[in-house]
């Protein structure tokens, strides 16, 4: 790894947060109080179709210590809401479309008053025919969950039409001309499940209005800016009007970056007059916010007998359940990731996104990708092995390399896979056999994927002022979940001004006084954020040596910043002055006080039409391209079927590890969470309701499940864009995890497995059909 | 109807009064009424593990302890903690290690952590995972919360 | 979904003694028994339940502890918690299967509140106490104002969450047989550290070869057959094993559920058994 800078860059220094979270003193959302402050609760549908008929909130309201309810007849119908779609409103308005769906709400003087209250609220509904899946949503005689579509305000074409929520295509080459010039076809179907975020923190938000109509918000977010455009467009208000801000957050993986309760909330809020604070239930966490979008994927692939890839074609149905959220975006996203980091000359990537009566899918780390990785990299395994290939080796042969382009001609800036792969297969002591010798009662073996994701997407920016002591006060409206981008950023501003670490202050997003900043999701904080903090230190640094220039006598190119927050002649460093003395001049005597900014939106197009043909396209604008390898040793209990991952090798190209030990953490934390949505997470609905929204019902690994080996290896491709070379590692590690685990199973077992999770009774079902053929082979 | 009765609870050394329903928890009245906010509510199940708190000097749910029910024990929240070396030494070792992120399950994982190392001051990897694992974090992986626990055990003096 | 939305809250009577707590159960309408509070205050919490009246016998002295009569024979008081049973190195022999049992329950900090009769009480089937029970031909002790009875551990659950208590009795001792030397496990097949048990297997090994065997998680109680504990103590051949696995299975009973489906349960039992019997030679070998 490369050495790092003086102060900042390559160090893995602590998180800025940390006094706090070991002590017990950090404030989360729930932790937070306000004089008067109300309790929130919220009703939720029983129904997964039906239209709203009336309410009847009068024995509610009369309950001691309610002093407020709403319900959707407190809002218009044309305050929708949707990051794509605009098909939501911040409470069921003339509709319910899933069980769980928020119907109505409370604020009392408890929560247990709040919940009794909205127990008592009484709602008539007309029942309508539930769609619950996609096929039958887009049957022709499915009943229509969305009749006013046509009306939406959408971001891009979409294509919407009946319960089709969007469709999205990619054609590169010509994949016909790539069957026919395909030695070996090989196609399957592939099925992934519903995954549970499961934040250790639930979702919920505190808004308060002041006397002169001004409402403050802080809720469980990764965005201050998402949330206050939701909550001001499904509440008809002035977005000057509302102040988001952050308290700490209890993670995120994409639940928090589109809105839960914060409307809600505010309209409480604003009704009773008083501050509300509403928390959701962990089942309420399960039942009402989002999850993983279930794939089906069809995936084909034409290869040469000498094992060159010809053509891939992806299609996929997506559920997107009753509101469109952030699941255009990931039907597209995944669609550009799904043919792999391979060179194919033909692709033709498609898919439909379904509405349905079931909760809302929309942001989860890996954002679909995780789901196609699953089924292009378990059939880059199956393709290997039928044509003898060692499945490394078959990968290197077909992988992008520097200078190649992604799907659609985007040129990737920095390239760093082989050597992702390359540090796997020696960590892991990789031979051509895979498999590793057997228990007495489970077979075992190793298995590897490959995958890609982004870092840059939509925008973002920086201020950074200078104070009257020469401390630096860094604003950039970026939330930090725990992945420890405060620390990261601080790090950059650090290093930029080289000044020690503890000079720089990161200020708490706010919608108030911070900069725009799309959001803390698609892994993009540290190149887009990162950047613009670089680009606002030079603005100081700029400004810093104008000042010493006319203070110094001298010419501002001939000074140069030192450690230590000084500013000196080049090569004469006792000819210096302090930022202090600068920012002393600047506040007092000429030029005013010293702010460095920097905005920017990310602008590279994802699509060349010279190479590529795109309808609906979701992210025009979209790259970064990071990339990661894993080997998984995986052993399974033939007695049981249950999987086990012993061993696991994570090497993620991240650009530049700017924290190593927080880039360690997101690999490790990403691996974990991905071996659940891989061996056994899954929300199951029951018809229409969910039958596991419970941390009793629903399990996430425990340290018992986590490999007892985990190795998260850094290759550093220093981005010739990204913050000193950095670019992202948020969800890269997450994306080949269920392909490298699925692999190694198939290995062991000698089977293909194509629907996740790798439940211990499927893995049965396949072990047992595998001894009755060898007992029938036997029996001959 | 909402009858609220008055129990002495011994919380971090000190004897407070609080008022509480029948129904009500521990960790609502540690949380809500003595302020007392690091216990989180995770669950309300007590599967998470992020409302542990010490009871007598072991590790237990205060999602499912009954306020009320309290009174005969000396409840530990990490707050009172903060001057114990072996806790200090856990803090220190966290910090260091990049034992967490978020840190929603951090308090949690210290209590049940302190606890462990109070029982078993030279746990195996194995055990520390195994008296840990009724604590969830979603973030980390574990990896490093086990390296943290092991390189505090070290740390203590024999 | 949750909520009853309590606002009315339940009376909770913290008695000194079993025969104040059995009085109290007795003549108060709807009075709950509260032990460890694991199960019993989850469902308050979720609204699932809404006690009027609770007793919770955490001050009843009597109800805790496990005892070595002078015969060999072990009482546990219903209110011993699950951690001290899976520590108490005088469960050994054949009933160091309760230990293993315990061991296994949910997290260190439920393993510290919850209670081996609070548990047996609240007869989920996934539970890890049942078979193991079972395995040591236990006999519950159950006490009501008017009298104590006892019954097999083997006639205690009747069906789904039901057990033969009536209204007014509680669990008050487990008692166990004098261990026989040799070895007992506890092999338990879940998703993940702490769930409840897909399948289970609670087994004993005693040094004459004399096997016990009880399988959980495939039924409302503890599948268990003397005759197939006939079977697998003449011998462990394949055919015999498989035999066994037969009887076991014929009262198998379970349900699909999110952790497995009642065919997959069924499709365990010979191979869960297979492997207990592997297992439980092994360590007989390494005892011996």
């Amino acid at each position: 790894m490369s050495k790092h800078g003086d102060f900042g860059i390559g160090k893995s220094a602590v998180q800025i947060e940390a006094q706090e979270k070991v002590s017990g003193a950090a404030q989360y959302i729930a932790d937070l109080y306000r004089p008067n402050m109300l309790f929130g609760a919220v009703l939720q549908s029983p129904h997964a179709h039906a239209r709203i008929l009336n309410y009847d909130v009068s024995s509610a309201l009369s309950m001691p210590g309610v002093r407020a309810i709403v319900t959707g007849d407190d809002l218009q119908e044309h305050w929708r809401i949707g990051a794509f779609i605009k098909d939501e409103h911040a409470l069921a308005k003339g509709k319910v479309r899933y069980v769980g769906e928020a119907v109505a709400a409370v604020a009392a003087e408890s929560e247990a008053k709040a919940r009794a209250a909205a127990a008592a609220i009484e709602v008539r509904y007309e029942e309508l025919p539930a769609v619950l899946s996609p096929e039958t949503a887009l049957a022709s005689d499915a009943a229509v969950i969305h009749e006013k579509a046509s009306e939406y305000i959408k971001v891009f074409d979409t294509g919407t039409s009946g319960n089709l929520c969007s469709r999205t295509s990619f054609r590169e080459g010509n994949v016909d001309q790539g069957w026919r010039d395909s030695d070996l076809i090989f196609e399957a179907r592939y099925e992934t499940q519903p995954q549970a975020h499961v934040s250790l923190e639930p979702c919920g938000a505190l808004a308060e209005m002041d006397a002169n109509g001004r409402v403050s918000l802080w809720s469980a977010n990764q965005s201050v800016f998402r949330v206050q455009a939701n909550v001001c467009e499904s509440l008809g208000m002035p977005m000057a009007r509302l102040r988001c801000l952050t308290p700490r957050i209890g993670a995120g993986f994409g639940n928090k970056m589109e809105p839960h309760v914060q409307p809600i909330a505010v309209l409480l809020a604003m009704k009773a007059k008083r501050p509300v604070k509403l928390i959701l239930s962990r089942e309420q966490d399960f039942e009402m916010v989002r999850a993983r979008h279930p794939f089906q994927i069809r995936f084909k692939t034409g290869v040469k007998r000498d094992g060159t890839l010809v053509a891939r074609e992806v299609e996929v149905l997506v559920d997107g359940g009753a509101f469109a959220d952030d699941s255009p975006g990931v039907l597209g996203y995944a669609l550009l990731m799904s043919c792999g980091p391979y060179r194919i000359r033909h692709a033709y990537c498609h898919g439909r996104l379904a509405y349905t009566n079931k909760m809302r899918f929309g942001a989860f780390r890996g954002f679909g990708v995780p789901q196609v990785t699953f089924a292009g990299e378990t059939q880059i395994d199956e393709i290997a092995d039928a044509l003898g290939l060692d499945p490394i080796e078959f990968r290197l042969k077909n992988l992008k390399r520097e200078g190649d382009s992604w799907l659609g001609g985007q040129p990737i800036d920095s390239n760093g896979l082989a050597e992702c792969l390359d540090r796997v297969r020696k960590a892991s002591g990789w031979t051509g056999k895979r498999r590793l010798p057997n228990g007495e009662n489970s077979r075992r073996a190793l298995g590897v994927s490959c995958s890609a994701h982004i870092s840059g997407l939509l925008s973002t920016g920086a201020i950074i002022r200078l104070l009257e002591d020469g401390t630096v006060l860094l604003n950039t409206g970026s939330v930090d979940i725990g992945q420890g981008s405060n620390t990261v950023l601080s790090q950059i501003c650090a290093e930029a001004l080289r000044i020690p670490l503890d000079r720089v202050s990161i200020a708490s997003p706010d919608t108030d006084g911070s900069p725009y900043n799309w959001g803390t999701t698609a892994s993009r904080v540290t190149y887009m954020t990162g950047t613009s903090v670089l680009r606002a230190a030079a603005e100081v640094e700029q400004k810093i040596k104008d000042h010493a220039a006319e203070i110094l006598e001298c010419a501002p190119a001939d000074l140069e910043l030192i450690p230590g927050g000084l500013v000196a002649v080049k090569g004469i460093s006792h000819r210096n002055i302090s930022f202090a003395a600068v920012s002393g001049r600047a506040h007092w005597a000429a030029g005013g006080p010293i702010i460095g900014s920097h905005s920017w939106v990310f602008d590279q197009k994802t699509i060349d039409p010279k190479r590529a043909s795109v309808i609906g396209l979701p992210f025009p604008q979209i790259g970064g391209f990071v990339f990661n390898a894993i080997v998984a040793d995986v052993e399974i209990d033939e007695s049981t079927g249950k999987c086990r991952v012993n061993r696991a090798w994570s090497a993620c190209d991240v650009g530049r590890a700017i924290n190593p030990q927080m880039v360690e953490g997101q690999i490790e934390g990403a691996f974990v969470q991905g071996l659940g949505f891989a061996l056994f997470e899954e929300l199951v609905w029951n018809g229409a309701q969910i039958a596991n929204p419970s941390l009793m019902d629903y399990k996430i690994p425990t340290f018992v499940e986590a490999p007892s080996e985990l190795h998260a290896i850094i290759v550093e491709s220093k981005d010739p864009r990204g913050p000193y070379g950095a670019k992202s590692v948020g969800e890269i590690g997450i994306n080949g995890v269920a392909a490298a685990i699925t692999n190694a199973v198939n290995t062991a077992l000698d089977v293909r497995l194509r629907r996740l999770p790798l439940t211990p009774q499927r893995v049965l079902t396949v072990i047992l059909e595998r001894e009755l053929t060898a007992e029938a082979a036997r029996a001959q | 109807m909402n009858q609220r009765s008055v129990v002495t609870l011994t919380i971090n050394g000190a004897v407070v009064e609080a008022r509480a329903a029948a129904s009500q928890t521990l960790l609502t009245v540690i949380r809500d009424q003595l302020l007392l906010t690091s216990a989180k509510r995770g669950c309300d199940q007590g599967a998470c593990g992020a409302c542990t708190v010490l009871a007598d000097g072991r590790a237990v749910r205060s999602c499912l302890s009954l306020a009320l029910d309290c009174d005969d024990k000396r409840i530990d929240t990490i707050e009172g903690l903060g001057e114990d070396p072996t806790m200090q030494t856990l803090q220190r070792a966290f910090i260091s290690g990049g034992a967490f992120q978020c840190g929603f399950c951090t308090p949690g994982m210290l209590l049940a952590a302190f606890a462990l190392l109070t029982n078993n001051p030279r746990p195996s990897e194995a055990d520390v995972r195994y008296a840990l694992s009724g604590n969830l974090c979603r973030c980390t992986g574990y990896k490093k919360i086990v390296e943290a626990v092991l390189g505090a055990a070290r740390a203590l003096p024999r | 979904m949750a909520s009853i939305g309590i606002a009315s809250s339940p009376a909770l009577f913290r008695p000194r003694t079993l025969t104040e707590a059995l009085e109290l159960l007795a003549t108060i309408p709807g009075a709950r028994p509260l032990s460890g509070g694991a199960s019993l205050v989850a469902m308050m919490n979720a609204g699932l339940i809404a006690p009027t009246t609770l007793v919770s016998l955490t001050r009843v002295a009597e109800l805790s502890g496990l005892h070595v009569s002078p015969e060999g024979t072990i009482s546990i008081g219903a209110a011993t918690r699950h951690n001290a049973i899976a520590t108490d190195g005088r469960l050994s022999g054949t009933t160091s299967v309760l230990s293993r049992a315990a061991a296994q329950i949910a997290g260190e900090a439920v393993r510290n509140m919850g209670t081996i009769g609070g548990a047996i009480a609240h007869a989920d089937p996934g539970l890890d106490f049942p078979p193991a029970l079972y395995v040591t031909d236990a006999m519950v002790g159950i006490a009501s104002n008017s009298g104590r009875r006892y019954v097999s551990i083997r006639e205690f659950f009747v069906d789904w969450y039901t057990t033969v208590l009536r209204p007014g009795e509680i669990v008050v001792v487990l008692e166990i047989p004098k261990p026989k030397p040799g070895v007992a496990l506890y092999l338990k097949h879940a998703r993940v550290a702490g769930d409840f048990a897909i399948a289970s297997v609670a087994l004993s090994l005693t040094r004459q070869g004399e096997v016990r065997v009880a399988i959980g998680g495939c039924g409302p109680a503890p599948l268990a057959s003397p005759e197939a504990d006939r079977i697998l103590s003449s011998d462990m051949s394949v055919t015999s094993v498989r035999r066994a696995a037969e009887v076991l299975a014929e009262l198998a009973n379970p349900v699909d559920d999110v952790r497995g489906t009642a065919d997959y349960r069924k499709l365990l039992i010979p191979r869960m058994l297979t492997r207990a019997l592997q297992n439980g030679v092994a360590a007989a070998r390494v005892a011996a």
